[in-house]
């Protein structure tokens, strides 16, 4: 079950974000998954199998593959909606298995959802608010200025801050999405398909936004994607193989990381609660 | 701080959801507002009625449960389910309980406990003193007799005390001594206020006394005295109803007349011209000894049957009931039952009261039921309206427990405003309609009365009754026509003076009660007609902890679900 393998360095616990001090070649990775497997019910069919991957601070790593390749599930699996069948997810060297993961969800790490997952009765700046309030951290200056400076972030009118989401149309729900995943300054961002409905402009514009994240900011950037654009814009593919088909060596290089999942028959759609 | 600000922007947000809750909280909380106020009167009504009030009582012979015991062992040994008349005339027959008996009841009692008692006997007129009577075909000798040797052997068996404590007032037996008069023997001022004829005023004269000195004195009534023109100081001569060669000589010294005297007429021409309270002849219980006519107090047979009616007095209505223990513990038998007139009587006046107080408790307890219902259906589609703000939450990081109480703290904030808006709107309505609602207990108590005494055929003089209750009894006899307007006046004023407005009451209930009650049908007239409704903090404060507790079981569905929500399920929920 958590047997880690030997190619995988392992960091003290609890080192400050974003950047760990690292040893050996290269960074120490935020998040690591290691042997992973996922099934929903006890006995039932594997939708994830054995997946082994790092993810770097830095980086924009795109996680694609065709539908019913599990990359939902591995989504759910990285922002500790749920925990692996088998196998284990790490972060910053800690199991999130044991980790209190209503936490690390509203402290470690930003999710924006593909339906965004907004409050339609809140306006855009209660939206993230709530999320900053929700991760009990403590911020150096106003809540209202640190929205002000999200939206400013994320490209949108400062006008927009009393604006009921519902009155806004996609591209603009998906910045506010990631300024609420931003707001409480999280290590890791992980992304649901951030593009999938918007228009060519807007998607260059978004991604421009998560590589500033990665490379300015030093965050560890997932993005689950269908989009070639996407992938090609990304530092990283991490491509999750059609079940029973092994996959391919990727040509950006990652030889050793290669993830296998077992069809399942439907990609997404994750409707079973885990214990 | 997080969860409460939460809480209320919430409640904020989502006001025309909540304002239909308030609505619906409101009402609930009125109407059980309304109910425990109405519960409450009722109580205190009932607690300080008889709390710190006198109360009589007697003790009587329970013929029923006699029988019944007889009949039971008459069976076993006939076994053919005749029942042996002679076994039950016998075990009917009981001893009517002694002056010793009774003294030692009232010794065994725990609690403070006067006592007084009267004895009560027949005697027939001589030529020089006939009684009052409207009829002219005077019963004096003959008929009087032939009723005397009746009552006789009835009266022997069982009909002393017994009788008595079976009607309740202590003296309207069926089976009274009959004779011309009526010779009462008073053993203190206290017992001769109690008079069964009610009170009286002297004329003239002055009451007897009840040591050695007092001793053949008696008083008698202006009617008696002026229809044989007797004056104070004269003698009268009484004469054995079964044997008029044996008299009785009685000293004179005062002249009284009733205050209420129609009110007791009831029964007074069924059982002779010696029923009549003019005919009634009041002397000391002393004088009675004296005389042999003591019931129990000599062998001499003449007229021996004196009936004793034997009253404990007590402080209060728990007195009463620790009274009734005590002397059932000092071995009262099983034939006899302890009984007050003052607690009956109060007992049936509060007849309205109680129907209203259960009413009270059945509208509280529907409108709970209904109430949590409500409630609870409301908050289950509440959340699941609101699953997506749920997940939502719970995707961000948010706990279940916060995100729970978050919604407990919605719902609380919103059925406080509820029970607040609605416990003001029921204390504004709790007076006006639990006064409502007991006029129309009152009214159907009433209205039940008159359809009984309709039954009887009579309800002619029933529209000047305000109580409708005595319409029957002054012309039942057909001697005493001339009192029925008389009687609705006298009960119009009973009425006013037992209802129990609080005040007053204790003071005038138990007091006109033996009044009432020797009316026959009358004391359905008094009931408590008046409460205080009104709504204190022990009200706000039980309907405070209501609704905390049926927010909390309504709020429960809602939590429910919030704990069994996965956060994975926000995926699937991403319509």
């Amino acid at each position: 079950m958590n047997d880690s393998p030997a190619s995988v360095p392992t960091i003290a616990p609890d080192t400050a974000p974003p950047m760990p001090p690292r040893e050996g070649d290269g960074p120490a990775p935020v998040l690591v998954m290691e042997h992973v497997s996922y099934r929903y019910a006890k006995g039932g069919k594997l939708v994830v199998r054995d997946i082994n991957r790092e993810f770097q601070a830095g980086t924009v790593t795109a996680i694609v593959g065709p539908s019913g390749a599990g990359k939902t599930t591995v989504l759910s699996l990285l922002s500790g909606l749920t925990s692996p069948s088998e196998g284990r997810v790490v972060y910053r060297g800690e199991d999130l298995a044991t980790l209190d993961r209503y936490r690390f969800r509203s402290h470690d790490i930003g999710v924006i959802f593909q339906s965004f997952n907004l409050l339609p009765a809140l306006s855009v700046e209660e939206n993230i608010t709530l999320s900053m309030q929700a991760s009990g951290k403590r911020f150096d200056r106003p809540r209202h200025e640190v929205v002000m400076g999200l939206l400013a972030k994320v490209r949108l009118s400062p006008d927009y801050a009393g604006e009921r989401i519902l009155h806004l149309s996609g591209g603009e729900q998906q910045r506010v999405a990631i300024a609420r995943a931003l707001s409480y300054d999280p290590g890791v961002i992980l992304a649901d398909e951030p593009t999938g409905n918007l228009d060519l402009g807007t998607q260059d514009d978004i991604m421009a936004i998560f590589r500033s994240l990665a490379h300015d900011e030093g965050k560890c950037v997932i993005i689950v994607t269908h989009s070639p654009q996407v992938a090609q814009r990304s530092d990283e593919v991490f491509e999750l193989a059609r079940p029973r088909r092994r996959a391919a060596d990727h040509a950006t290089g990652h030889a050793a990381d290669q993830a296998i999942g077992h069809t399942t028959g439907r990609g997404t759609g994750v409707t079973q609660a885990m214990p | 701080m997080f969860i409460i600000s939460n809480a209320w922007r919430s409640v904020m947000r989502n006001k025309g959801r909540n304002i239909l809750i308030v609505v619906i909280v409101a009402i609930i909380a009125a109407a059980a507002t309304i109910g425990l106020a109405i519960r409450n009167a009722a109580q205190t009504a009932r607690d300080e009625g008889l709390a710190a009030t006198g109360v009589t009582a007697t003790i009587g012979v329970d013929r029923e449960s006699m029988i019944g015991q007889a009949r039971q062992r008459g069976g076993d040994e006939t076994g053919d389910g005749q029942p042996d008349m002679d076994e039950l005339r016998s075990a009917i027959a009981v001893d009517a309980l002694t002056l010793d008996d009774y003294e030692r009841y009232a010794d065994a009692a725990s609690v403070d406990v006067a006592t007084y008692y009267t004895e009560q006997t027949a005697l027939d007129g001589t030529d020089g003193l006939q009684p009052v009577s409207t009829t002219t075909d005077d019963t004096s000798s003959d008929a009087a007799s032939g009723d005397g040797t009746d009552g006789d052997g009835d009266g022997t068996a069982s009909d002393a005390p017994g009788g008595a404590g079976m009607d309740r007032g202590g003296m309207g037996g069926a089976a009274m001594p009959t004779g011309d008069f009526t010779v009462t023997g008073f053993s203190s001022d206290t017992a001769v206020a109690n008079a069964a004829n009610g009170t009286f005023t002297m004329s003239d004269g002055q009451v007897f006394g009840y040591g050695e000195d007092g001793v053949g004195d008696a008083i008698i009534t202006a009617a008696l005295a002026e229809f044989n023109g007797i004056e104070v100081g004269d003698t009268i001569t009484l004469a054995d109803p079964d044997d008029d060669a044996v008299t009785y000589e009685l000293t004179v010294v005062g002249v009284y007349s009733n205050d209420s005297a129609q009110n007791v007429a009831a029964s007074g021409p069924m059982g002779g011209t010696g029923m009549d309270p003019d005919n009634a002849v009041y002397t000391s219980t002393a004088t009675l000894e004296a005389l042999g006519l003591a019931g129990g107090s000599s062998d001499d047979d003449a007229a021996g049957d004196a009936q004793l009616t034997f009253t404990y007095v007590l402080g209060s209505a728990d007195d009463y009931e620790t009274f009734v223990a005590d002397v059932e513990a000092a071995g009262l038998g099983d034939g006899y039952t302890v009984s007050s007139a003052d607690v009956d009587q109060y007992e049936s006046s509060l007849v309205p009261l109680d129907n209203l107080a259960s009413f009270a408790l059945t509208l509280l307890l529907i409108v709970l039921a209904v109430g949590a219902v409500a409630l609870i259906v409301i908050n289950l589609f509440n959340v699941r309206e609101r699953k997506y703000e749920v997940g939502v939450l719970l995707a961000i990081g948010i706990r279940k427990v916060k995100v729970a109480a978050q919604f407990v703290v919605e719902l609380l904030i919103v059925t406080m405003i509820g029970i607040a808006l609605g416990v003001v709107g029921g204390a504004v309505a709790s007076v006006p309609v639990a006064d409502q609602l007991l006029a129309r207990q009152i009214a159907t108590q009433q209205s039940q009365t008159a359809t009984m005494q309709a039954r009887f055929g009579r309800d002619a003089d029933m529209s000047d009754m305000p109580g409708g209750g005595d319409a029957l009894a002054p012309d039942a006899g057909g001697a005493a026509t001339d009192r029925s307007d008389d009687a609705g006046a006298q009960d119009d004023a009973d009425t006013q003076d037992g209802a129990v407005s609080q005040g007053d009451a204790p003071q005038d209930a138990p007091s006109d009660a033996p009044n009432g009650v020797m009316a026959g049908f009358a004391q359905a007239a008094q009931y408590v007609d008046d409460i205080d409704a009104t709504v204190d903090l022990a009200v706000v404060g039980r309907l405070v902890l209501i609704g905390l507790a049926l927010t909390l079981v309504s709020a429960l569905a809602g939590i429910v679900a919030i704990v069994r929500y996965e956060p994975l399920q926000i995926l699937a929920d991403r319509s």
